[in-house]
């Protein structure tokens, strides 16, 4: 059993070995970091403007509360698994080492944990961008509050609401957030993994675009629209996109925090784990007939 | 003589394109076993299918009376090369074979050593992988299918950008492995390396195996 955990954990460590000097990655993370400074300029902004001072996590908070931000985060993640399945010229001395369920489950830990850095280093990157203007107490700035109480954050399109700033502290709200798009980049980047071993690299490619287009197309205003619900019955579309649509899932304030049928937010760790557990299941049932191709050995058959 | 590879029925299939037709062979233990053929001609998808790297369309591959994919994933207590072999590039070579050895932890660092300098390389050269001319990529790639000590080799154009004096060693090496007793199939372009090592010659041509000649007399070209 520990030898296969060790195992595992090597194939990881390999993978991650091939980001020393690789340009992708490198760029990945530039990108990444000119995303968090282009959506949360408007945070900033604000403050600028009222000129009050942020608690050091609220530009992440305003920022990824939103679905679109949180859409756009996970779509770069592509670019950081755009190697997927990982199969390299010198994957075959691995291999020959180890089995198919240890190659996945060595492949499984990769995602995690370069998922985890990715988000973490969104986090650190969010902070830099607000840090001259900052504090790090764990208390609601006043500029949460004007844009909270004032509704002027919804004017603007940053979802600092009063639900969030009454019921929760700064950095308990960005632990939540923080493992909200966790879950969400994970199920993305396994239903990749999983298309990518089943059906093929370009299966797995399509897999996450019409995942991300479901979860874009599938919020309140188009469901509204498309059952022709009146105005009064608006919190319904509200409540069923808050169930059905993964990407609201991963929506902080999509929950219900005590007074709506919207899902809790150990329910939708519940269900992101379970469908976690479900792709790792069928990448590992899928592996069993999967044909490997190295790059860099496909000389003559 | 036992055999250690048994081919039965072995087809392969890339959508229409069939790659491999049939194939039917035993290879005995302890000889060194030659594919000769053309590009695209089959030998390395039928190497890829021995290995389980490619799940045969029919037929089946047992190695050691194991069936490859049923019974194990890849075989067990074989060593390969497939053409172009693939290291970390920022590491040393004796750092690159570490990391693979450590996957099992059968051997110590000091088995290792020995290996690289049986292939001809210095194991206490700090140059990273990165660095390396083709040859001594192809020194490493075969060191480390041997460090490990298993009794079946495969080795696809092993002598791939080694110069004259470096293919001799390997060809030296390769003779003194199969005299202690293991089994090699050789897939390799060079007429003179497959002459002078095999004891066995097949050629693949098109998908489809024939035999060239079995047994070091009697060679007929």
């Amino acid at each position: 059993m520990f030898k296969k955990i060790r195992q595992s954990f090597s194939v990881a460590g390999y993978n991650f070995r091939q980001w020393r000097r690789n340009p992708r990655i490198i760029i990945t993370f530039l990108l990444a970091f000119i995303l968090c400074f282009l959506l949360s300029d408007k945070a900033v902004a604000f403050a600028e403007e009222h000129q009050t001072t942020m608690q050091i996590v609220e530009a992440f908070i305003w920022t990824f509360g939103d679905s679109n931000s949180i859409l756009l985060s996970s779509l770069l993640l592509i670019l950081l698994f755009s190697d997927m399945p990982f199969l390299s010229s010198g994957t075959p001395f691995y291999l020959m080492r180890i089995n198919r369920r240890i190659w996945v489950m060595g492949q499984a830990i990769y995602i995690f944990l370069a998922t985890g850095i990715y988000l973490l280093f969104i986090l650190i990157s969010t902070s830099l961008v607000c840090m001259t203007n900052s504090f790090t107490a764990n208390m609601w700035s006043k500029t949460a509050a004007i844009l909270g109480y004032s509704g002027e954050g919804q004017a603007i399109a940053l979802p600092a609401l009063v639900k969030t700033l009454e019921m929760s502290h700064p950095y308990q709200c960005m632990a939540s957030i923080f493992f909200l798009m966790l879950l969400y980049a994970l199920v993305l980047i396994f239903l990749m993994l999983f298309f990518n071993i089943w059906k093929g690299q370009a299966a797995g490619v399509i897999s996450v675009f019409a995942f991300s287009i479901y979860g874009f197309l599938l919020n309140p205003e188009n469901l509204q629209s498309l059952f022709r619900l009146p105005d009064e019955l608006a919190y319904k579309a509200r409540v069923w996109v808050g169930w059905l649509s993964p990407l609201n899932q991963a929506t902080y304030h999509m929950h219900n925090f005590g007074y709506d049928n919207l899902p809790r937010l150990w329910q939708t760790y519940a269900i992101g784990g379970t469908l976690l557990l479900l792709l790792m299941l069928l990448s590992l049932w899928a592996i069993r007939r999967y044909s490997f191709h190295f790059r860099g050995t496909e000389g003559g058959a | 003589m036992k055999s250690i590879i048994k081919l039965e029925n072995l087809s392969k299939s890339f959508g229409e394109d069939l790659v491999l037709k049939d194939v039917n062979r035993e290879f005995e233990e302890g000889k060194i076993h030659g594919i000769v053929g053309n590009n695209g001609s089959g030998k390395t998808v039928m190497m890829k299918c021995i290995c389980g790297f490619l799940r045969p369309t029919g037929g089946r591959v047992l190695v050691n009376y194991k069936q490859v994919g049923k019974d194990v994933d890849f075989p067990e207590d074989m060593g390969i090369i497939i053409e172009t072999p693939g290291f970390l590039p920022g590491l040393s070579g004796m750092k690159n074979l570490e990391l693979l050895a450590s996957l099992q932890k059968r051997i110590h660092r000091d088995v290792i050593r020995e290996t690289i300098r049986r292939v001809g390389l210095d194991p206490d050269l700090k140059k990273p992988v990165g660095k390396y001319s083709l040859g001594m990529r192809q020194r490493l790639g075969i060191a480390q299918a041997i460090m490990e000590d298993p009794s079946i080799l495969i080795l696809d154009e092993p002598f791939n950008g080694l110069d004259k004096d470096g293919a001799g060693q390997m060809r030296v090496l390769i003779k003194e492995l199969c005299t202690q007793g293991k089994t090699i199939l050789l897939a390799s372009h060079n007429q003179q390396d497959i002459d002078e090592l095999c004891d066995t010659v097949c050629e693949m041509d098109a998908g489809v195996m024939s035999m060239v000649r079995e047994g070091r007399s009697g060679y007929a070209n």
